[in-house]
C-alpha cells in the first residue's frame, strides 16, 4: 500500500512517455503492473531497488501491449509542425509544447520510445536498458541514435529558448 | 545545456499532467482479486492433475497436485513434461513452458511477470543447445561434468548431450532474481533429455 501511495504516481508519468500521452492506455499498463507486483511482491522486495523493478516490469507491460495490439497511436496532432506555425512568432504556452513532444514521441516506435524514456527520463545506462528490454547493448544504441534522429527532425524547428525557459 | 538535459527536461515536461490519482485501496482490491483468481486456478489445475494422475494409475498425485506456493525457492517435482525436441524428468513448481523450437526452449513463472514475447528473455529460464566452447568453473553431478559461469543477472549451467542424444551442449541459463539455489539448477539441468529433432543454435 506504501508502494502505491508513494510510486504510483513516478508509474503514471513513466506510462505517459511510454504511451506517447495515451493516458487511458497508461493507466491501463500502471494497473496491470501494480497487479503483476503485488503477485510476485516476494521477488520486487528483493529487488536492490523496487521502483527500479517497477519500472522494468511496466516497460515490459508496455512493450507486451504493443505488440500484442500492433497499436499506433494516432497522434492528438497529425503533425507536430502545426503546432509551430501557429505559434510561430510567439512563446508557445506549456500545454502546447506538452502536446508538441508526446507527439513527437509517437513518431517513434514503442521500442524506441521504450529506450528514449529509459535513457533519458530515468538515465539508465545502455546496459541496464538492454536488461529490460531484452536486447544487446547494441541495439539500444542503434534504437536510441535513430529515435534522437527522429526527434530532432520532428523537434528541431522548436525555438530553442522554449526548451531552455522550461527550466 | 546539453541534448541530454535537454531532451530530460522536454519529457519531464510531457510526462507531467494534472491528473487524479485513484485510491491506492482499488489498485489493491484489483491485485487481491487477481490472486484469488491465481489460485482458484492453480487449485483447478491441480485437481485435474489429480484427476489424471488418478486415471492412469501414477501413484505420486502428493507430489503432483498443486498448491500456491507459500516458499520462495523453487520446488521441483519429479512429473517429466515435454517440450519437443527436449524432455525433462522434473518440473518446476509454479514454472511453464513459453516457448520452444528445435533450437530452445524457455519456461517461465506463472505469475505474468516476464514478457510474454518469446525474443524477450529477462526472467526467464533458457534452455539451448549449442557447440559453443564451456567455461567456468566444473562440478561433478550424478556422473557428469557440468559448466557454471555466473553473471550479475544469470547463472549459466551447461553439460554435454548423454550418448545417444545428438551430440552438443546443452546450456540452461537462470535469472538470479528468481530463487533457484545451485542444486536445483543442477537437478534440473541433469533432467534434460535431447531428443533427434534438435539444433544446434548459434551466438
Amino acid at each position: 500500500m506504501a508502494f502505491v501511495s508513494t510510486r504510483r504516481q513516478d508509474l503514471v508519468r513513466t506510462a505517459v512517455l511510454l504511451c506517447a500521452g495515451d493516458e487511458a492506455t497508461a493507466e491501463d499498463l500502471v494497473q496491470t503492473t501494480l497487479t503483476r507486483l503485488y503477485l510476485s511482491w516476494a521477488r520486487v522486495r528483493r529487488a536492490d531497488s523496487p521502483i527500479a523493478y517497477a519500472r522494468a516490469s511496466l516497460t515490459n507491460a508496455f512493450v507486451d501491449e504493443m505488440r500484442r495490439a500492433h497499436r499506433r497511436r494516432e497522434s492528438t496532432l497529425a503533425d507536430p509542425t502545426v503546432l509551430l506555425v501557429r505559434e510561430e512568432g510567439a512563446r508557445a504556452p506549456d500545454p502546447d509544447l506538452q502536446r508538441l513532444v508526446l507527439a513527437a514521441l509517437a513518431e517513434l516506435g514503442p521500442r524506441q520510445r521504450a529506450v528514449v524514456v529509459l535513457r533519458h527520463w530515468h538515465d539508465l545506462d545502455t546496459a541496464e536498458t538492454a536488461r529490460i528490454l531484452g536486447c544487446s547493448v547494441g541495439t539500444v544504441k542503434s534504437q536510441n541514435a535513430r529515435a534522437l534522429a527522429r526527434l530532432r527532425q520532428v523537434l528541431g524547428t522548436v525555438q530553442q529558448d522554449l526548451l531552455v525557459g522550461l527550466g | 545545456m546539453s541534448d541530454h538535459d535537454d531532451l530530460k527536461r522536454a519529457l519531464g515536461l510531457a510526462a507531467t499532467g494534472d491528473r487524479a490519482m485513484p485510491a491506492a485501496g482499488e489498485d489493491l482490491a484489483r491485485a487481491r482479486e487477481a490472486l484469488r483468481a491465481r489460485t482458484r486456478r492453480r487449485y483447478r489445475t491441480g485437481l485435474g492433475g489429480l484427476v489424471l494422475a488418478a486415471a492412469v494409475g501414477f501413484g505420486t498425485v502428493g507430489v503432483l497436485a498443486d498448491r500456491p506456493d507459500t516458499s520462495d525457492r523453487v520446488q521441483l517435482v519429479a512429473e517429466r513434461f515435454v517440450a519437443a525436441p527436449y524432455t525433462f524428468d522434473l518440473t518446476p513448481k509454479g514454472w511453464s513452458v513459453q516457448a520452444q523450437n528445435p533450437y530452445a526452449v524457455t519456461i517461465v513463472p506463472d505469475d505474468g511477470s516476464i514478457s510474454t514475447h518469446p525474443d524477450d528473455f529477462v526472467g526467464k529460464l533458457v534452455i539451448t543447445f549449442d557447440e559453443n566452447p564451456l567455461s567456468g568453473h566444473s562440478v561433478e553431478h550424478d556422473g557428469r561434468r557440468i559448466w557454471i559461469s555466473t553473471s550479475d543477472d544469470y547463472t549459466s549451467m551447461a553439460t554435454r548431450t548423454r550418448t545417444g542424444e545428438p551430440s552438443g551442449i546443452v546450456r540452461i541459463q537462470y535469472p538470479q532474481d528468481t530463487h533457484w539455489n545451485e542444486a536445483a539448477m543442477l537437478d534440473f539441468l541433469a533432467s534434460v533429455h535431447v531428443g533427434p529433432a534438435a539444433r544446434h543454435g548459434h551466438g
